[in-house]
């Protein structure tokens, strides 16, 4: 007959082996990833070829801001202004991003203009609409297997995007590791669907892969100092103050 | 792979991916015909989003005066090994630069040649 001790370890076996095997089932994506090439060569590029089907008012809304702004030096990045979903995640790779992993969160440090997103998984995730809309939006994960799942809500409208689109566009990724290259490096892909109903006329679909750099960190990205170097230096001219700061 | 060899690789992987957008527009840059030139440094800034630096040129059209360039990110320049200590002011530098299409004064730093004749930067568009 079976005592209750040993039933009560084969429970506890199966409950560790099933916790195991689950954690076994998600792959860490912790590391810093450059775009995906293959090989290394020509035709590199950091953002995959694909463009949204902007509904009318939408394109004009677009056209609108290229007619300010195309051929001039005015535009987001100039202005330290990050790219914001789901250009963020899209142009990464030339500017490299890391990954870094823990079972509540993932923290991903796009190092462009050192845009940075959360995606919280379980209880971590709280109600998006409790946050203010911001250009990488409000994002919450779960497991399905070896694959993160990531929507994204609570984006603001942005026609400064070589991905418009409106407030109202939510963007659902999923992440897993594809076949590695030759030499074992690890391929990171990410399934990418935009829905839009006020400004895509059909939801915006798209793949990105990564390669990783093993050993290797995003730098800092820090780009409004200039801006405010310019204007301490004005203000000390004016008083006729020597600057020592660099 | 030691981290010296490591932190190579990764310089190379990231500097031979073109950036696929430029901060603002680079149209007004030639980099089809990049040209080399030499000056003493006035200022220097290595930024994000992009360098600036100002050079004391002399050529026989135009004498001397005080040219401004633009170049990547501080970021990028890294990884493609432009390093600010090659751009000390008062020094004299030769750089490679996309020069404007309409023949003014100025261009987009492309790459420096060090005072061993060491070619430094493979850029081939803006950032």
């Amino acid at each position: 007959m079976i005592s209750n001790r040993t039933l009560g370890m084969v429970s506890l076996a199966i409950c560790l082996s099933a916790a195991v095997l689950e954690a076994a089932e998600q792959p860490d994506f912790s590391g810093a990833w450059t775009t995906f090439r293959g090989s290394i060569g020509a035709g590199a590029f950091n953002a995959p070829q694909g463009a949204p089907v902007l509904t009318e008012a939408a394109e004009a809304a677009r056209n609108d801001f290229l007619s300010l702004t195309d051929g001039t030096n005015h535009g987001a990045g100039n202005s330290c202004v990050g790219s914001g979903m789901p250009a963020s995640v899209l142009g990464s790779g030339g500017y490299p991003m890391e990954i870094i992993q823990r079972p509540e969160q993932v923290f991903v440090i796009y190092e462009a203009h050192s845009e940075f997103r959360r995606f919280l998984i379980g209880t971590e995730a709280e109600d998006p609409d409790s946050f203010f809309p911001e250009r990488n939006g409000y994002s919450t994960a779960y497991w399905e297997g070896d694959r993160l799942i990531v929507e994204t809500t609570r984006l603001k409208t942005q026609v400064d995007s070589r991905y418009p689109h409106s407030n109202e566009a939510t963007v659902r990724e999923v992440y897993y590791l594809g076949e590695p290259l030759e030499d074992g490096t690890r391929v990171l892909v990410n399934e990418l669907t935009m829905t839009d109903s006020a400004w895509l006329k059909e939801p915006f679909s798209i793949v990105k892969r990564w390669q990783e750099l093993p050993g290797y960190h995003v730098l800092t990205y820090e780009c409004s100092e200039p801006k405010w170097l310019d204007e301490m230096e004005g203000l000390y001219e004016e008083a006729g103050l020597e600057m020592v700061q660099e | 792979m030691n981290k010296i060899a490591t932190t190579f690789c990764a310089l190379i992987l990231c500097a031979i991916v073109a950036p696929a957008s430029a901060h603002h527009s680079a149209a007004q840059f030639d980099f089809r015909n990049p040209v080399a030139l030499s000056g003493k440094v006035i200022e220097a800034r290595f930024a994000n989003p992009h360098m600036r630096l100002v050079l004391e040129v002399t050529d026989d059209a135009r004498g001397t005066r005080d040219i401004e360039f633009e170049g990547h990110s501080r970021n990028n320049m890294r990884r493609q090994g432009l390093l600010p200590g090659m751009f000390t002011v008062g020094d004299m530098v030769t750089i490679s630069i996309a020069p404007m299409k309409d023949g003014t004064d100025g261009g987009y730093v492309v790459g420096v040649r060090t005072p061993e004749g060491e070619e430094i930067g493979r850029i081939t568009g803006a950032d």
